[in-house]
Order: structure tokens, then sequence, then C-alpha cells
């Protein structure tokens, strides 16, 4: 594309509903609900800070490691168990988007199909082990 | 998607596609850096601790940072434009603006984690 051409897009309704779509709407859904995910981390984070006087560096360990050891709530069981419902729906969603983001990037990088099989088996296992550690940690922390 | 690539690093590399190619790329080795910081992040939530060694380490915050922020920043605009397809006819301006935004934030987080690093 030359510096003065128009960029071109195609409208959702002549794309059709076909993988490539469904995968396309949810690379940006689960790239939002990561955004929603850090801001609410975020502010309950700093909710916790304004009773603890604590500073940025807590704030963010919290946020995303509620089962940390200086967390001033672990052991207040509603709130220890929304964080932690939170920060696993955070990582199924970073993940998603993660795999997806990898698979095309090995698409577009090995050209037979045997590398390309092969490369999103390990991708796609590799994710669903460390989902199941993830949750697993997350839960019983 | 054909099966076959004619094409060079070398001349993938010397491709003139500007800012809109830049960004591209970026995007996608910040992508690929953040998978692997997805990994680190579950190995430090089983309490790792070798990898909170490795978190708190400066050099390891910059690096990552900087493909973390611009991931998320160049995502965002990725996703505005793409829900936006009106706003599709100023991508350059919104790349323009993308940078503008990435380089105050990066610096400034930059300079908090070097004067850290640095006992400040």
């Amino acid at each position: 594309m030359t510096a003065t051409a128009k960029p071109r897009t195609l409208p959702m309704n002549k794309r059709g509903l076909n993988f490539e779509s469904i995968m396309w709407i949810f690379t940006r859904l689960t790239a939002l609900a990561m955004y929603a995910f850090v801001i609410a981390g975020f502010i309950g984070a700093l909710i916790m800070s304004q009773k603890m006087h604590s500073n940025l560096a807590d704030i963010l360990l919290w946020a995303f490691f509620p089962n940390a050891n200086a967390n001033p709530l672990v052991g207040t069981i509603w709130i220890t168990g929304l964080a932690k419902l939170m920060v696993i729906a955070f990582v199924l969603v970073v993940s998603g988007h993660g795999v997806h983001g990898v698979l095309e990037i090995i698409d577009d990088f090995f050209a037979t199909p045997f590398a390309r099989r092969w490369f999103r088996n390990g991708i796609i296992t590799y994710a669903l082990v460390v989902n199941v550690i993830a949750i697993y940690v997350i839960w019983t922390s | 998607m054909g099966l076959t690539r004619n094409v060079s690093l070398m001349t993938a590399l010397r491709y003139k596609g500007q800012a809109p190619f830049l960004t591209y790329i970026m995007h996608r080795i910040g992508g690929s850096a953040l998978f692997i910081l997805f990994t680190l992040y579950i190995l430090a939530l089983a309490g790792v601790g070798s990898v909170h060694a490795v978190f708190g380490n400066w050099l390891f915050q910059i690096v990552f940072l900087f493909f973390g922020l611009f991931h998320a920043i160049n995502g965002l605009r990725i996703t505005i434009l793409d829900l936006f397809t009106k706003l599709i006819e100023y991508q350059r301006q919104a790349i323009t603006i993308e940078w503008a935004i990435f380089l105050l934030l990066y610096a400034y987080a930059a300079f908090v984690i070097v004067r850290n690093a640095l006992g400040g």
C-alpha cells in the first residue's frame, strides 16, 4: 500500500459468519475483556490501598496476584473468592487470546501443513495444561 | 493463504510499509513476548520463587514493559478502528497518536523503574 492509498475494510455483514469471522470477533472481545479485568483489578487494589496506605507496587501485586502473602484480604472469604474467580477468568481470557495470536503467527511463518499441525497441537496442548495448573493453583492457594 | 513463501527475511525487513507495517510487526513481537510472560505469570502464581526474582529485575521490567505496553495500546487502536470502521481512513493519524501516548507512558514508566533500580 502506498502512503496515499486509502485503507479498506469489509463491513461485518459482507464477511459472513464463518470460523475466521468468529475468531476475529473473539480476539477483539477478549482484548476488551482484558482491559476490563485489568481496570477492575486495579480499582479493587486501589480501594484496598486506601485502607492499607500502600504504594503502587503493592497495588499492582494485589491486582494480579490476589494470593500474594502481603494481600490483606487473604482470608476474607467472599472477597478472596471473587478475586480468585476474576483472576481465573483473566487467565482464561489471556490464554484464549494468546493462543489464537500465536497460532496466527505460526501459520504465517510455517508453510508446511505438517509443521502447522504439530505446532498447533503443541500450543493448544500447552495452553490446556497451563490453564489446568493455573486454575488449580489459584483456587487452592 | 498460500503455503509457499518467496520473500526472504532481508527482503521482508526492507519492506517499506512504514508505520502500519512497523506496528504490525511490533504487535506480533509483543504478543510473542507476552506469551512468554504469561508462562512466567502462571509460574509466579504457583509460587516459584525464582520467577518472582525475574519479575523484580529492572532489565526484565524495562524490556517486557516496552512490549506489553505497546501491545496493549496498539491492540486498543486496532480494536477501536475495527469496531468503528469509518475511522479506518484515519489509520495513520491514529498510529501517530498511539506512538505519542506510548512514548509518554513508557518514558515515565522506564524512568521510575531505573530510578528504583538505582535506589532512588
